[in-house]
Order: structure tokens, then sequence, then C-alpha cells
């Protein structure tokens, strides 16, 4: 098609204030949680999914291949750690077995109903945000697997965050340490309670709910199961040192290599708001699925 | 063979190569390098392909075509923000075209010191916006960081577009 060229020009020299406005007006529009943008997450994630999952697997390889390396360096300083912790592990069977033991006794005498079952399924990660201010996964489990917004993402050390979008066949992970995580949580050794709030820096910073709380270096952190998003008593991380008045924890789970998450579903969805949530279709029944078939 | 046949303008090469290498850094600045501490700050790569587009032939990568894959950026990466990555390359864009004859006739030096001008830039702006609509003041680090990763990864990008562009597109505007 031909233009004339002021027409051209004229329309070239208004692109860049109409893309400027559009950007801006998807910005307001992103923000205000409306069904359709969600939606359009959700679609594009899950169509950029097959190409993620084809990237993503040699690079798992690639950090696999310098794991090992780094793992025969270093072997001989963990045989010895081993050891030691083989030492306190058969300790603690001996409790745990007198511990079973003991439950059962009580079983047996209170005729108790077993807690709920939980859905735990295994993910691969695709995609991370990769932004300055941006601390999330996509991973490759969506809707018609059963995730949903507001369910736990672990690994086998602890919390990684919690279910923030949901597509069909993809998740979006919100890491504990997003700038907008929020985790209720709770200190082992005293019971107190605190927030742990994501500021995008790797160790996110505890903020406490009572007057007179406070940490001590090594405290275990756990969920503490307010607010409803999970169930309390999910590892989370060790409380650090303060410095400045700031206590911050450590996550157990290493986030800035996560490659497989386990998203377990608890019934319990709680603090989210549900309005923006799509109805999600119960998940099929007849085809139980783990998401992530190693190929 | 479709060399001869093809009128210069309509090369397949040249309408598609400097848009889908585009879409394959956006990509790959999503996936998972599982290097520690990696994943928090991975180089902009789609930084590299609007800047090296722009400056050789910014006719080939049209500000919409900018504008798109920056949305596309922002869908994948879950930023709370929509928009933001595209506001930042359309702008980068419109930087780039305002300093390519500095940037594309020199040496690489001269290059790779534009990116780094044109990458500072877009970093800052980024951090800018991002603290405004976030309602605090953002740590600089990351921000900090990132753009000196994105610099420092320039010549390895470069050196990608570099290859494809001299195997599917002409070098200059006619």
């Amino acid at each position: 098609m031909r233009i004339s060229a002021p027409v051209r020009a004229a329309a070239q020299r208004l692109t860049l204030p109409t893309l400027v406005f559009a950007a801006g007006m998807l910005t307001v529009l992103g923000k205000a949680d409306i069904l359709l943008i969600d939606r359009l997450r959700g679609v594009v994630a899950d169509a950029a999914a097959p190409v993620l999952q084809l990237l993503a697997e040699p690079m798992a390889g690639a950090a696999g291949i310098v794991d090992k390396v780094t793992d025969i360096v270093a072997v001989y300083r963990q045989n010895e750690l081993l050891r030691v912790e083989n030492r306190r592990l058969l300790q603690w069977q001996e409790v745990a077995l007198r511990l079973a033991a003991e439950n059962k006794s009580l079983r047996d005498l209170e005729k108790l109903v077993p807690d709920k079952a939980v859905s735990i399924l295994a993910a691969r990660v695709i995609a991370d945000s990769g932004g300055a201010y941006l601390r999330n996964v996509l991973v490759n489990a969506g809707a018609r697997d059963g995730v949903a917004r507001g369910q736990a993402a672990l690994t086998g050390e602890g919390l990684v965050g919690r279910i923030a979008e949901v597509g069909q066949r993809t998740a979006r992970v919100l890491l504990l340490t997003d700038l907008n995580s929020h985790i209720p949580v709770t200190i082992e050794r005293t019971g107190q309670r605190a927030l742990l709030d994501g500021d995008n820096s790797d160790r996110p910073r505890l903020v406490f709910l009572e007057p007179k709380a406070a940490v001590v270096a090594g405290d275990r952190i756990l969920t503490s199961g307010s607010g409803g998003a999970f169930p309390p008593g999910l590892p989370v991380g060790v409380a650090l040192a303060a410095t400045n008045g700031v206590s911050r924890v450590e996550p157990y789970a290493e986030l800035s290599r996560l490659e497989m998450v386990r998203i377990v579903d608890y019934g319990m969805t709680g603090v989210l708001p549900q309005n923006a949530v799509p109805p999600s279709r119960p998940p099929r029944p007849a085809k139980p699925r783990v998401a992530d078939v190693q190929q | 063979m479709a060399r001869v046949m093809m009128p210069r303008d309509t090369r397949l090469g040249d309408r598609l190569v400097p848009f889908l290498s585009t879409l394959c850094f956006v990509l790959v600045s999503v996936v998972p390098l599982q290097i520690p501490g990696f994943a928090a700050v991975t180089p902009s790569f789609a930084l590299m392909a609007v800047f090296h587009w722009t400056s050789y032939r910014p006719d080939l990568l049209p500000l919409t075509a900018v504008f798109v894959l920056g949305l596309l950026l922002d869908l994948l990466n879950g930023s709370p923000y929509l928009g933001v990555a595209a506001l930042t390359l359309i702008l980068a864009r419109t930087a780039v075209l305002n300093g390519r004859r500095y940037f594309a006739n020199g040496t690489f030096a001269v290059l790779w010191l534009g990116f780094l001008a044109i990458a500072a830039g877009a970093f800052a702006f980024d951090w800018a916006l991002v603290s405004l609509l976030y309602g605090t003041v953002l740590g600089t680090r990351p921000f900090v960081f990132e753009a000196a990763l994105t610099v420092a990864c320039y010549p390895v990008g470069s050196y990608v577009l570099v290859r494809l562009h001299r195997a599917f597109v002409r070098t200059s505007t006619a």
C-alpha cells in the first residue's frame, strides 16, 4: 500500500506517543487485576511453555555437569560432613521410632481422625523473571493439573513461595523474596509471630508482630499458618544476626537455582484476593498426572 | 535463488530475522540459568537485540515491533506492572535512533560505549519507574548489577547478532 510521504511522516511521529500511552494504560490495567489481563498472562505463558521447556532442559543439564565437577572436588569434605550428619540422624531415627510408637498408642486411645490427604505435584521450572525487581518462576503445571492460586511451592529443603498466577498448563510461583511476598511465620524457639517480607534481596526480612519479639542467629523460621495461606510448620529458613536492627532470614530452599518444585495443596487458599482468580475448572479426575514426566 | 528472484526490499531474511532474533533474545532472558545468584539478575538480552537492530537497520525492527516484543517480555517475566519493559524498550529504541550515527559508524569500542550509555539510561529509567509504581524507593544494587552484567555480556550478544545479520540481512540501508 502506498501512502503519501507527509501522511506517513505524520503517522510515524504519532507512533511513539501512542505506544507510550498504550504502555501506560496497560500498566494501570495490569495492576487493576483485570480478568482479561490475568487470562492473557496465562495464555502467553501457556503458549511459550513448550519453547521455554525446550530451552530450560539443556540449561539444567549444563548446570548438572558443573555440579558434578564441584562435587568431585568437594567429595572429601562432604564425606566428613555426611559422617557427622549420619551420626546425628541415627539419633533422630531412634527418637522418631520412639515417637511413632507413642503416637500409635495414643491414636489407639483417641480414635483420631487422620488429616485430610494433601495433593502433591512435581513441576519443572521453565522460566524465571530475570528482572532486577521481580522474583518469580514459571512452572510447567497449571489449572489442568489441579494447581490453584495460593498453593504452597516447596523444595525438599523448604518453602519457595506461593502460586500467584495460573494458566492452563503453567503457573507462576511468587518467590518469598519478591517485594510482594508477605508470609506469616513463627520463630520456632520462642513461638513468636512475624511476617516474612520479601524486598527483592536474597534474604527476606522479618517484621515482628509482637513488640518484644527478637531472633538470635540460627533460629528456625517456620510458617505460622495464620492468614490461612499455608499450614503451620513448613520450614522456611534460618534467622541471621540482625544488622542495623533488621533481622533477615536465609531461606532453606536455594531460590536462585530452582529446577523442580513441589506444589502442595493443603486445601487452604486464604490471604489471596479471590475476585481476580479465573474460575478454575476442577482438575480432570480421570487422568491424574505428574506434570513433568522425565523425558 | 531467493536472492535473485525477490525484490531487494521484500527479502524474507530482511523482514523476519530482526524480529525473530529479538524474539529469541526475549525468550532466552527468561530461561532459568542455574548458576547461583544469576537468576536474580539476568542480562537484558532483549535490550541488546533492540540496540543492534536499531543501530544498523532501524527500518527492519520498527517501533511497533519493539513494543510488541517488550509486552511479551512483560507477560513472560510475570511483572505486576504490564508495559514497563515495553515502555523502556521503545524509549531505548528512540534514544538509539538519535545516536546511531555515532554508534554504527565507529569501531566496536564506540558501539559498546554507546550500548553502555543506552543501558545505563534504560536501567535508570526502569528503576525510577518501578520505584514510582511500587511507591517506595527500591534498592539500586540489583539494577546497577543487572545493567553492568548486560553491558559486560554485550560482546557475546553482539557476536550472535552480527553473525545472524551477515547471514540473513543486507548490512546497510539501501
